[in-house]
């Protein structure tokens, strides 16, 4: 064997592999033809082995060649593995599309209803002044809805609630959250800042805008120096944080037995903005709720000596609030359990 | 309280605006709760004048007028009324006129008759009751004016609140209009030519019950012609909403809306020898009241009697038989205080509330008795004719004066956190009529009145307010605090952020309760809020169990029913006891809109008497009906059974940190499916969970009890449900009565290999499966760190009564990687005490 028949050999096994990488189809066709060509008992390493019948000073000569064939293919090999690679990747991900345009698998989801959202808003903006959560009975005596809050028996002030009465002596439905303010003023000492939230009834007809069950939310603030400006700072804040930094609000006299100076308090009309329309009776306000300073009456009822403290308290309808804030314009809805209602407060 | 503008300014000037003033009495706390224009439904009516009336040529009852209206042409008006002449001014309704009710005045053909437009009765306006006559208006009525513009009024419906009695009227109501202005108040002057004989002479007034009618005024009116009123104040009547009866009484009701005296006029024939006695009633007494209903009177009831019996219930309403009529001649005006409470009590007994007892209600000012009285006969005088008697009858004629009640000034800033001076409220308070004076030394200070007063001896400057008769509200110093901070404007309390002391921290008892909303919600359940008033029938339809133990702290369920004594209606009657019936009822209204999935629940309360004591409970309750899984468009749904809805009972109590639950089965039937209900437990684990507040649980203290079920078939027949499966649950909670959740208690991540195997194990049918898991979670000691039954088969080559239970375990140890032999040991022992326990047979 002399060098140029080598080389010559060399030459053409170059050829030949190349021709052998172009022409695999598969990653598995082009395992083979490494294997035949580069391959421990390849192509390349017969021609090798003829290596020894050539003179000394040819052999470096003849390593080069081979070395550069051996490089050419490989470099051949992994060019062509990319693109079959690559080929065989986009074939599955063609064979793998879907309609991206169909709609997803729904996963039931549920939600809160209006009226639980509500208190946890409202209980979130006064949780924020430091007021805590306390609770009381549905069914209450007659001495704390009434009596203790001033308010006699034969008192017309009664005429503003029409009471449901049960068939326990000298109980009844409680008509609103305010004897949580007794109930609180008698479990803790000043100073303090109390939410109500709860169930009340009254005995009322049913209509768009009443019903027989509704829900309040009772405050109750008492210290030294707690006055009636206090009230409507906290009132502004509880009004912005509810219907937007903007909303002008107003601070009127009202009446309640158990509050002296009473207050009724009201926003700008959240559907006309202030210019009047029929939702605010075309006065561009929207009463919220009612307040006032507790009256020394009621704080002595709660064990609080009333020439030392003072405070305030406030009551509001939960599902008025309710009402305000997501649009709904019938109370009916929010005991009957529709579900294409309630799923709208997502 | 509905206040004609027009009439308001008999007693107040008024320059502002209808809208300006009820924005400025609503703000000053007589809330205007609308603002109607009177008249404002007359168009093209304007003032005639009667040139000629004939007969109609073809109808006897008709005549046939000509009418001027001033410009153009006299108009040819046909007419059935008997009471015109020519040279009246009558309002004419021209062609294309609307008058109240949208009735279309149109040029008609009236039996062969043009008629160019209609001549209106009061009626026909609204304005008085005659309904037969046309409305003759004095003859110095503008000629072609608009009536609009002479009648029409603007009426103000103010709210008056309870404590303010004094202001249902309109000269109560000038005084607050005074306030706003500072234009002066006129009250009605009186002035009577009284003939004799003394009234003493004719009539004698005997109170029996001196503490129910503390004043009696009488006042004799002879002579007198009854018949309609002036027209005048029949259109002021009934613009203030009352209706025109006849020149007397009419002259007791203009009185009560003018200075808020409810009067009562009594024909005197009906008066036997001229004695009124106030009494009450004796049993057995009836009397037929004003509105023609025979009463039964009861001994409580206050009434005004003569001799012969009752003839007026006190306050309330007068009597039938001593009605004035046209007959009447002689009128005895009775005006007088009755005590509030009774009048009420009374009112509520017959269900007979009248606008003069809802002024008794409110209590009455002293000398309104004698003033109205005298502005009764008077006003009768005026409008009947007749003449007053020489006197009064009156039973206490003192009079008392303003009262007195003392204030401290720092102290009113100090409540209201303004910063006027002690000149500056006293200035507010001169505006509604109270007059100031310095407070002599030792002036005490009432806090609190009631029968226990709180009074004080004031170490800083004090004040004496003199507040008139009529302000019966200005008790205590924090009322004079109201009255200044009212008159002052409430837009003048500065707006302040409380800076006080903040109470401690206390937890929130809504904590529970708000964990299990939000995992029910993440679930797919939607929140419902129903009514706690259910029909009695619903709670005996679905007859839930009460017999559970219930977690320590939570009240238990069960008890005597609630009933409401006074309910609306019977479908809302009593208190439930148990929220699923509330429930099936959310199911049908969604049921009705073709709802396929229903997963619905409640958290609130059940009730119930125990004794002369209420008892209320916290449960959550939820309901699963229809799709466990909603379909998709590639993907049928699946519908729901027990196991979805024992799913959600774990969720709840692994949200609460509670592993595991135990369902043990419950076949009592009714309501339950007997075969498909399991009774609920779970017990605290060490890892802690929900907590009533201030309340120390131990591990193993039952935390979930209640019971998970599908409905009985028959129970779904009763309440009409198309879905065919409905899963129910109730479950009292540890904490849901108001409790916290502690936080979880992070566990080390194990650092060696867990090693699982599976057993199957051969039981007979009856033994429960969970009694299988129970025995093996017992029987394999402390490494276990996990089982959970996953496979239950049945079939060959088992006998049939026999079923096999796979269950699969995890073993793991802190410090080690378990080995085969210390496994198989395990796997043993459990396979050993299955065989023991529950007869299991190891199945390879």
């Amino acid at each position: 064997m002399d060098l140029a028949t080598m080389t010559a050999q060399l030459e053409r096994l170059r050829a030949d592999a190349l021709a052998a990488v172009a022409a695999a189809a598969d990653p598995a066709g082009l395992d083979a033809v490494q294997l035949e060509f580069l391959g421990r008992k390849g192509a390349l390493t017969e021609v090798l082995r003829g290596i020894g019948g050539l003179p000394a000073e040819d052999r470096p000569r003849v390593g080069a060649v081979a070395n550069d064939v051996r490089e050419v293919v490989e470099a051949a090999i992994a060019a062509h593995g990319v693109d079959l690679r690559g080929a065989a990747m986009a074939a599955r991900l063609a064979a793998e599309a879907v309609d991206v345009t169909t709609p997803g698998r729904r996963i039931a989801r549920g939600t809160r209803h209006p009226v639980a959202e509500t208190i946890a808003a409202i209980d979130e903006v006064f949780g924020r002044f430091g007021f805590v959560v306390f609770e009381g009975p549905e069914i209450e005596d007659d001495v704390t809805n009434f009596q203790m809050l001033n308010i006699p028996s034969d008192h017309p002030a009664r005429d503003l609630w029409d009471t449901l009465y049960v068939d326990i002596p000298d109980h009844l439905l409680r008509t609103h959250t305010s004897p949580g303010q007794i109930r609180v003023m008698r479990e803790t000492r000043p100073p303090i800042r109390a939410l109500l939230p709860g169930r009340c009834f009254r005995y009322e007809a049913v209509d768009a805008s009443h019903g027989f069950e509704f829900h309040q939310v009772e405050g109750l603030m008492v210290d030294e120096g707690t006055s009636l400006a206090d009230l409507r700072g906290l009132l502004d804040e509880f009004a912005h944080a509810l219907f937007g930094a903007g909303r002008a609000t107003r601070f009127r006299p009202g009446y309640y037995p158990f509050t002296e100076p009473s207050v009724a308090f009201d926003v700008g009309c959240v559907v006309c903005d202030g210019v009047g329309c029929p939702a605010c009776g075309r006065s561009g306000w929207m009463t919220i709720l009612g307040a006032g300073m507790v009256h020394p009456v009621v704080l002595r009822n709660g064990g609080i000596d009333p020439e030392t403290y003072q405070g305030f308290a406030f009551g509001m309808g939960v599902e008025r609030i309710a009402m305000l804030r997501h649009g709904i314009h019938d109370l009916r809805l929010f005991m009957e359990g529709d579900l294409r209602f309630l799923g709208q407060f997502r | 309280m509905r206040v004609p503008l027009s009439w308001l300014r008999d007693h107040v000037d008024v320059d502002l605006d209808p809208a300006v003033l009820a924005e400025r009495l609503t703000l000053l706390g007589m809330e205007v709760k609308s603002i109607e224009r009177w008249g404002a439904e007359w168009r093209s009516v304007v003032v005639g004048e009667l040139l000629t009336v004939e007969s109609h040529p073809r109808a006897d009852r008709l005549s046939l007028t000509t009418v001027t209206v001033g410009a153009g042409e006299p108009l040819r008006i046909v007419c059935g009324a008997t009471n015109i002449a020519p040279g009246q001014r009558v309002p004419v309704a021209l062609p294309g006129a609307v008058l109240p009710g949208e009735r279309r005045i149109e040029r008609t053909e009236k039996m062969g008759v043009v008629s160019e437009g209609m001549l209106c009765s009061g009626d026909e306006l609204q304005l008085t009751t005659d309904a037969d006559g046309i409305l003759i208006l004095p003859a110095e009525t503008p000629l072609g004016a608009d009536l609009s513009d002479l009648y029409g009024d603007v009426v103000l419906d103010v709210d008056v609140k309870p404590n303010r009695g004094d202001a249902l009227s309109l000269v109560g109501l000038a005084r607050e209009v005074s306030a706003i202005t500072g234009a002066p108040v006129r009250s009605p002057a009186v002035t009577l030519d009284e003939v004799d004989p003394e009234v003493a002479r004719r009539l004698r007034v005997v109170v029996e019950e001196p503490a129910l009618c503390t004043r009696f005024v009488g006042r004799w009116v002879t002579g007198v012609t009854v018949g309609p009123s002036p027209d005048l104040v029949q259109m002021r009547l009934r613009a203030a909403g009352m209706r025109p009866v006849s020149n007397v009484v009419d002259a007791s009701n203009y009185v009560m809306l003018e200075i808020g005296k409810p009067t009562h006029a009594f024909d005197a024939r009906a008066v036997h020898d001229g004695t009124i006695v106030v009494r009450r009633a004796r049993a057995g007494e009836r009397l037929e009241t004003l509105d023609h209903v025979d009463r039964a009177l009861d001994p409580e009831t206050l009434i005004i009697a003569d001799p012969a019996g009752p003839i007026g219930i006190a306050g309330v309403m007068g009597g039938a038989g001593s009605e004035v009529s046209e007959s009447t001649t002689d009128v005895v005006v009775e005006s007088a205080i009755f005590d509030p409470v009774s009048i009420r009590r009374t009112g509520q007994r017959y269900a007979l509330r009248s606008e003069a007892s809802l002024r008794f209600e409110k209590g009455q000012d002293v000398p309104t008795a004698r003033i109205g009285a005298d502005r009764v006969a008077a006003l009768i005088v005026a409008w009947s004719g007749g003449s007053v008697l020489r006197g009064r009858v009156d039973t206490d004629p003192r009079e008392p004066g303003p009262s007195r009640v003392a204030f401290r000034p720092a102290r009113v800033e100090r409540l209201l956190g303004t910063t006027r001076t002690a000149a500056g409220q006293r200035a507010l308070l001169a505006r509604v009529g109270v007059a100031t004076e310095d407070a002599p030394d030792g002036t005490p200070v009432v806090v609190a009145a009631g029968p226990d007063p709180l009074v004080v001896q004031p170490a800083e400057e004090a004040v004496v307010a003199l507040v008139p008769t009529w302000r019966r509200d200005i008790l205590i110093e924090a009322d004079v605090a109201e009255e200044i901070a009212r008159v002052g404007g409430y837009d003048a309390v500065p707006t302040r952020t409380p800076e006080t002391l903040m109470p401690a921290f206390r937890p929130s008892p809504l904590g529970v309760r708000d964990a299990i909303r939000e995992a029910l919600v993440g679930v797919g359940f939607t929140e419902v809020v129903t009514h706690a008033l259910v029909a009695p029938r619903s709670l005996v339809d679905l007859p839930w169990p009460d017999d559970t133990e219930v977690p320590a702290g939570e009240a238990a369920s069960g008890g005597r029913l609630v009933t409401v004594r006074n309910p609306l209606s019977q479908q809302h009657s009593v208190l439930r006891q148990h929220l699923p019936a509330s429930l099936l009822d959310v199911l049908v209204v969604n049921e009705r809109h073709g709802a396929e999935r229903v997963a619905v629940f409640e958290v609130g309360k059940g009730y119930a008497a125990d004794g002369p004591r209420a008892r209320e409970w916290w449960r959550v309750a939820f309901l699963l009906a229809g799709h466990a899984e909603p379909s998709a468009w590639n993907r049928p749904a699946r519908a729901a059974d027990l196991d979805d809805a024992k799913g959600v009972v774990e969720v709840v109590a692994e949200r609460l940190g509670l592993e595991p639950v135990t369902f043990e089965p419950d076949r009592r039937g009714m309501p339950f499916h007997p075969g498909r209900a399991a009774r609920v437990t779970a017990r605290l684990a060490a890892s802690g969970g929900p907590r009533p507040t201030g309340f120390v649980m131990a591990e193993g203290d039952l935390t979930v009890s209640g019971h998970v079920a599908e409905l009985h078939p028959s129970v779904a027949e009763r309440w009409e449900l198309r879905t065919p499966r409905v899963l129910l649950a109730e479950l009292a909670v540890a904490g849901l009565g108001g409790g916290t959740l502690d936080p979880a208690r992070a566990r080390p991540l194990p650092r060696f290999q867990a090693v699982d195997r599976d057993l199957a194990v051969v039981v007979a049918e009856d033994i429960p499966a969970a009694a299988v898991v129970e025995a093996a979670r017992r029987a394999a000691g402390d490494l276990l760190r996990e089982i959970r039954l996953f496979d239950v088969y049945r079939g060959a080559p088992l006998d049939e009564r026999e079923k096999s239970v796979a269950i699969r375990f995890v073993l793991q140890a802190a410090d080690r990687t378990l080995t085969d032999a210390e496994v198989e040991a395990i796997a043993a022992g459990i396979a050993s005490a299955l065989g023991a326990e529950v007869g299991g047979r190891i199945r390879t």
